[in-house]
């Protein structure tokens, strides 16, 4: 894999500035940044919403597959405050080659294209080594995004009416605004634990990926979008969405999951706005468990609302999103059967509260990105989860002698998670999002972010109960971004 | 055959069927390498994306077409079509979309545009003292310079003829940013004159004499 990159790098850089395009760029002939507000994929400018909506069929067919690969280099501000570094920052401090990604994708007919993505993670997982310790580091692919369609489009001096469906994998994956819980976070993270704090908090829906959904949208006079949609488990005849997925670990929908959106959208002068809103129903069954068993279904219901405007004038690309996604977790009668106090109060002997059968998340986030000449590109962005307390996602606290302990010598507590454990049993997270990139030609972007933390796990400080701060998670990221 | 797999071949057979019966729709198709799509076809479905449906764009970003000539709009699809139009704007959006395009499908969306009425902004943009500084130039040109007047070849209407393009009405940053194309570089070939034209206007009157046609009346 790592060959294969370094040879589509150089092929990238010896092939001329014009053909060196991905497969959409291929099929129109045009350059990323019709398509990609100021080049900054995957952020669509309207005509690439326009592009997408007609179901990937402007242009014609060519050879549909492209590449993609992220190198990645991230350090973590305090990586002392752990039992094992080498488990809780994975390749801290080290450049590697984070993830790849083949798309298939483009038109295939006048009403249908489509637009497949599989990646491969280098470091999906760690085999265990010889001393019993952590071992090499394991690569994976499986079913990234996936969205075909079939589209149709009824425009004259009078009216424009873009119909279509789209059968996709990820509840939102078929919108065409950046301010979609799929598309919000775009540059793509790696797998390795030194990564797990960089980008912060996002707007998503409980569900979840690699699920398998039907969507049927609609777009009137390029003021009105209406999408409506229904998900099931990504199995049988769908199980390509979840293709690198094994049983135990595939997402499992029982009853019918309906997923909607609603847009208002308007364009005047260099400027766009979308206001939006979108939801979902889903019944997940507990992972790996047996779905014969209702006893083992959860529900998450998600209410969201979301806005982007843009303002789009050669050299100036100017994108401002905000998105607030409330979801409300039941969870499964089976959890909370099983599900018992096993914390103290820091006097050791009060037990703490009993968990609670659900919780409610509103995640916030806003965005302010400018991008000058399609090159050189920056962006702010603020995110504030807050929630509802619940001992049943307390992963640390005091056991019965009134200490907090990573290991429990009476084996009747449950020990203390650090860098990952949660103190209060409140989810609430909250910081800034900086970053600064640089894409020298269109295929290919360098950047820097930089993640502060001011508050973590529900508390700013000693939120692991062993001393972390929220901030000793802050996470400055390097990458490089390229696609052919 | 197991279930799953049967129900899979039953969907691909589907979807070909589908496909097959959905292939070449050319009444609203947006297919570029199919040369039998009438010019007007793609005017609506992909053209109208950022030139909007009837050539007038809501975005400066992109020209309005309406009311434009045909002689210009044949030459500058031709020009494009054979990269001899060479400015990044050009190239990024526009190589792309013509590369196929039949002599019949530029004719074809040449009349298209050249039928559509054009949509003046309902009230004047602009500061009036560039408005009319940019009126002196265009009627009267920069007689110490020697520019003569943008009026004597593209009409005092500004509507274009057989030989010139119309400009009034078109997007002011538009406007601006072809004539700084003129001006500084040879991107535009077939642009020659105006670059002579274009040679010694400071940025002063490139900014005045485009605000003034942005808001000309047209008249029709
Ligand atoms: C001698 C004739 C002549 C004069 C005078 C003239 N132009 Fe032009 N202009 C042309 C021609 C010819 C073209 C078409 C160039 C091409 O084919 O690329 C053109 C093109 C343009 C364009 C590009 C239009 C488009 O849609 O891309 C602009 C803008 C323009 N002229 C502005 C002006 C202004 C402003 C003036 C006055 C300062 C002016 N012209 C004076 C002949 C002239």
């Amino acid at each position: 894999m790592r060959l294969l990159l370094a040879g589509l790098l150089g092929l990238m850089l010896v092939a001329g500035e014009a053909d060196a395009l991905p497969m959409f760029a291929r099929q129109t002939g045009q350059n990323c940044v019709a398509c990609h507000a100021g080049g900054q994929f995957p952020e669509l400018t309207p005509y690439g919403r326009l592009f997408k909506m007609t179901g990937y069929t402007i242009g014609e067919r060519t050879l549909p597959l492209s590449v993609m690969g992220v190198a990645s280099y991230a350090k973590v501000r305090d990586t002392t405050k752990t039992d094992d570094p080498t488990v809780d920052f994975q390749k801290n401090n080290s450049g590697m080659f984070a993830t790849g990604s083949l798309f298939l994708a483009g038109k295939v007919t006048d009403n249908i294209g489509a637009f497949i993505q599989v990646t491969y993670d280098n470091y999906a997982g760690q085999s265990v080594g010889p001393d019993g310790g952590l071992g090499k580091f394991q690569s994976h692919s499986q079913a990234d995004n996936m969205d075909i369609r079939f589209a149709d489009r009824f425009i004259d001096a009078n009216r424009d009416l873009i119909v279509g469906l789209s059968v996709n994998n990820n509840p939102s994956v078929s919108d065409p605004w950046n301010s979609a819980a799929a598309w919000m976070q775009y540059v793509p993270n790696a797998s390795p634990t030194s990564h797990q704090f960089v980008d912060g908090a996002f707007p998503g829906f409980g569900s979840g990926g690699n699920i398998a959904g039907a969507n049927a949208y609609g777009y009137w006079n390029k003021t009105i979008y209406g999408e409506l949609g229904l998900y099931g488990t990504a199995n049988h005849a769908a199980s390509f969405m979840s293709a690198g997925i094994n049983n135990a670990n595939r997402t499992a929908l029982g009853g019918t999951n309906p997923y909607w959106r609603l847009a208002y959208t308007r364009e005047w002068g260099a400027h766009n706005i979308m206001v939006g809103t979108s939801g979902m129903t889903a019944h997940v069954f507990d992972a790996g468990s047996d779905t014969s068993d209702l006893g083992n279904r959860g529900r998450f219901r998600n209410a969201g609302i979301d806005s982007q405007y843009q303002y789009l004038l050669d050299p100036h690309a100017v994108t401002a999103q905000v998105a607030y996604m409330r979801q409300t977790q039941d969870y499964s009668a089976n959890t909370m059967a099983a599900a018992a106090p096993t914390y103290f109060l820091a006097d050791g002997v009060t037990p703490v509260a009993s968990p609670n059968p659900s919780d409610v998340i509103n995640t916030f986030r806003a965005k302010l990105s400018y991008v000058y000449q399609a090159k050189y590109g920056g962006s702010i962005a603020f995110f504030n989860l807050t929630g509802t307390t619940n001992t049943l996602n307390q992963t640390s606290g005091f056991d019965s002698t009134g200490l907090i302990t990573t290991a429990d010598p009476n084996g009747t507590n449950i020990t203390s998670t650090r860098v990952n454990g949660n103190l209060s049993g409140n989810p609430s997270t909250r910081g800034f999002n900086y970053e600064g990139f640089w894409t020298p030609v269109q295929y290919l972007r360098v950047g820097v972010q930089y993640t502060a933390y001011n508050k973590f796990n529900g508390a700013s400080s000693n939120y692991d109960g062993f001393g972390r701060d929220a901030k000793d998670n802050n996470t400055i990221r390097f990458y490089i971004w390229a696609a052919y | 055959m197991t279930c799953a797999r049967r129900t899979a071949a039953l969907f691909a057979a589907l979807l070909i069927a589908v496909a097959e019966a959905g292939c070449s729709n050319v009444e609203r198709s947006r297919d570029l390498a199919n040369t039998s799509v009438p010019g007007k076809v793609l005017a609506l479905q992909i053209c109208s994306n950022c030139h909007g449906v009837d050539g007038n764009s809501e975005s400066p970003n992109f020209p309005n077409l309406a009311g434009q000539t045909e002689h210009y709009v044949i030459e500058q699809l031709s020009s494009f079509r054979k990269h001899s139009r060479i400015d990044p704007a050009g190239f990024e959006y526009m190589w792309g979309l013509s590369r196929h395009l039949t002599d019949e499908q530029i004719k074809a969306l040449a009349a298209y545009y050249a039928g559509q009425k054009i949509r003046t902004p309902n009230r004047p943009t602009g500061r009036p003292e560039l408005r009319d500084a940019g009126k002196a130039v265009f009627a009267g040109g920069v007689p110490e310079k020697n520019i003569p007047p943008c009026a004597t070849c593209h009409g005092a209407d500004g509507l274009g003829n057989e030989q010139f393009p119309r400009i009034a009405g078109q997007h002011a940053d538009y406007l601006v940013k072809q004539l700084v194309v003129f001006q500084r570089t040879d991107e535009r070939p077939e642009g020659a004159i105006m670059k002579v034209i274009a040679h010694d206007l400071t940025r002063d009157n490139i900014d005045s004499v485009a605000s003034h046609l942005e808001s000309m009346p047209v008249g029709k």
